[in-house]
């Protein structure tokens, strides 16, 4: 099991946290997303290293981006 | 704005959130220059216990200006009292991707320029129905007094 935490640039409420966890769920081998709006960040667990690219698609699909 | 008499609120909120976006969305400024346009320097958001400051709201619009297509806010009621609007609204929202609609019940502050100073939201969103179609408001004003009550009339 592998633990990756994400600074999210652009977040401001729930809604954010629950648009930007539900596209990092559909990379392959996430099993959990824990969204922070406070503290701009996304912890993800995945049952396999994630590539930054993988994420970074993933959140600007969201809408967001990161750093 | 500084005072609601002479002025709807319901008819102030609608245009300011309207303007706003528009101004984001469709023009090519730098999104400080237009948040700093409508809100003051100081700007506090609370939206459900989050607190977002001129930075945060900033960092907030670029994805606003990226995605969003479009945006309705509709009103179902609004209060002023002085420098302060109460409103109760529902921000139907579209984004290349998604699409829905937020409850909101806002408390805010406005500058004499009419800039926001201060907002507190609480925030809901609305379920979809299957056919995506968000469900019709269900009105909680009183009727006018002498008036049918259009709660109970047939649909």
């Amino acid at each position: 099991m592998t633990l990756s935490s994400y600074r999210v640039i652009g977040m401001a409420c729930g809604h954010c946290a629950r648009f930007v966890a539900e596209e990092i769920e559909r990379i392959p081998g996430v099993t959990a997303v824990a969204v922070d709006v406070e503290r701009d960040t996304a912890t993800v667990t995945s049952d396999r290293p994630l590539d930054i690219a993988e994420v970074r698609a993933a959140v600007e699909e969201a809408g967001y981006e990161l750093p | 704005m500084g005072d609601f008499a002479d002025i709807d609120p319901k008819e102030f909120i609608a245009n300011f959130f309207a303007s706003f976006m528009g101004d984001l969305v469709h023009g090519d400024e730098d999104p400080a220059v237009v948040v700093d346009r409508y809100h003051t320097p100081d700007i506090v958001q609370v939206a459900d216990g989050i607190l977002m400051d001129r930075a945060k709201l900033i960092a907030h619009t670029r994805p606003a200006r990226k995605h969003q297509t479009g945006a309705r806010w509709e009103v179902h009621e609004a209060v002023g009292d002085g420098d302060r609007i109460a409103a109760r609204y529902t921000l139907h929202f579209q984004t290349l991707k998604r699409e829905g609609s937020v409850d909101v019940y806002f408390f805010g502050q406005f500058a004499v320029d009419g800039r926001m100073r201060r907002a507190h939201m609480l925030t809901r969103s609305v379920p979809m129905k299957a056919n995506g179609v968000a469900p019709a408001e269900v009105s909680s004003e009183p009727s006018p007094r002498g008036a049918p009550d259009r709660r109970q009339l047939p649909a």
